[in-house]
């Protein structure tokens, strides 16, 4: 499945949002168990959705998330994280992403347009973020 | 009689008559490296023994390498790269016969086909590579056995400072952590290590490897309060012209910090196809780079 990306002025409408090429950012701090050959470093795209499992496991944590695309459809993402040993060094839990939540999240998206990417960062309802936002 | 004085008298036995000396580092005896019956470099047939308690340093805590999982800092290219860094490599002092092997690798990285052996959450790290990984640390240290121990992976390195001896020859076999042996210079924990499985293992991800030759003598000290300094001194008659001098240090984590279990296969979605790839499952299962890889 590829996924069209709709650009917005805004992201805080539920779908994908704004789209960002070329960002120039620091090398992927995720990929510690693997090289991140399928993922393009230097894009950041920015997704709003509801989490629907967060996956607590070595050697990758996942935030499974739900975005509706701009056909309306549900898309169910795949965001690759770093180890929960490290995450929780870092202060996160396994509730950060609790089922149900919905949040904001940028990515290092797949080279392919697949509905998966690295972890950048995110931000929350109450404003709170995580990582690089 | 202080240990330090001991180390000091053991290490000044420790050198081998007639062996080709190398530089003395920062006022330490550093062991010659060449000598006859231990590539290695240090007589291992006449360790000290274990060091008494109180002498040792103390290296508690968590630890974290101090810069990212590029071996050799001081000759990668372009400087400051990481292992994503496209065409990023390093140049150890290596053999017409390794250049080509590492030219070889780096071509295969540039195609997205040279996985990281621990992608695959199944062997060791492998020494020396056990220095260089990403997440965290512990260094645990008695007179008669040091530890290294990485949360990722998780990998063991076992120091043995109680006098023995390598196996001999004939009794080693291959392992991917080598058999390290050694002693305490002072607050320096000085080791050997031999009988390294080098091959399928990789020393990072710009392709660089050794040869199942490799030895490699290590000094691992602390520095500072909160920094841990590993000078590697690595020979490899296959894959090496000289001694390679290689640098790691290591930063302490604030008190408190907790190392967590690492089990690879318990949710392992970035798979390795037989083309080399390495690619990623959604959520089904199902390759979400296509289903070859490719």
């Amino acid at each position: 499945m590829k996924l069209a990306f709709r650009l917005r002025r805004t992201g805080l409408a539920a779908g994908v949002a704004v789209a960002m090429a070329g960002w120039a950012l620091a090398p992927v701090p995720v990929a510690a168990h693997h090289s991140a050959n399928s993922f393009d470093s230097t894009k950041v795209i920015e997704l709003e959705g509801t989490v629907k499992e967060f996956q607590w496991t070595n050697p990758h944590t996942w935030i499974q998330l739900y975005v509706v695309d701009e056909n309306g459809a549900n898309v169910e993402w795949s965001i690759e994280g770093g180890s929960p040993g490290t995450l929780s060094r870092a202060g996160w839990r396994p509730s950060t992403f609790k089922s149900g939540t919905m949040v904001r999240i940028k990515v290092h998206p797949m080279k392919n347009g697949e509905a998966a990417g690295i972890f950048v960062g995110a931000q929350f309802p109450d404003g709170s973020s995580l990582g690089r936002w | 009689m202080t240990r330090g004085t001991v180390a000091r008298r053991g290490a000044a036995t420790l050198l081998k008559r007639g062996a080709i000396g190398l530089a003395v580092v920062a006022g330490l005896m550093t062991p010659a490296i060449g000598a006859a019956e231990d590539a290695s470099g240090i007589d291992t047939a006449h360790l000290p023994g274990p060091a008494k308690w109180q002498d040792l340093p103390d290296w508690s805590g968590v630890w974290r390498e101090t810069r990212n999982t590029i071996f050799d800092h001081a000759t990668v290219q372009p400087p400051g790269a990481s292992s994503g860094t496209p065409g990023a490599r390093e140049f150890p002092p290596l053999t017409e016969k390794w250049e080509k092997v590492y030219a070889h690798n780096r071509e295969l990285v540039s195609k997205g086909q040279f996985p990281d052996p621990i992608t695959m959450c199944g062997v060791p790290a492998g020494f020396p590579r056990v220095f260089n990984l990403p997440d965290v640390y512990e260094f645990v240290v008695r007179p008669e056995e040091s530890w290294l121990l990485s949360e990722n992976g998780p990998n063991v390195m076992r120091i043995y400072t109680d006098g023995r001896d390598d196996p001999a020859k004939e009794d080693r076999w291959l392992t991917y952590t080598g058999d390290s042996v050694g002693y305490w210079d002072g607050d320096t924990l000085v080791f050997s290590t031999v009988a390294v499985k080098n091959e399928g293992t990789i020393l990072d991800r710009t392709g660089l490897t050794l040869s199942d030759e490799m030895t490699s003598v290590t000094r691992m000290r602390k520095i500072a309060d909160d920094l841990i300094e590993a000078e590697l001194i690595i020979t490899d008659p296959i894959a090496l012209t000289e001694p390679w001098h290689v640098t790691v240090q290591f930063e302490r984590l604030p008190d408190g910090a907790r190392v967590y279990d690492y089990a690879c296969a318990e949710n392992n979605r970035n798979p390795v196809t037989d083309s080399g790839h390495t690619i990623t499952l959604g959520p089904d299962g199902k390759p979400l780079d296509g289903s070859s890889g490719e």
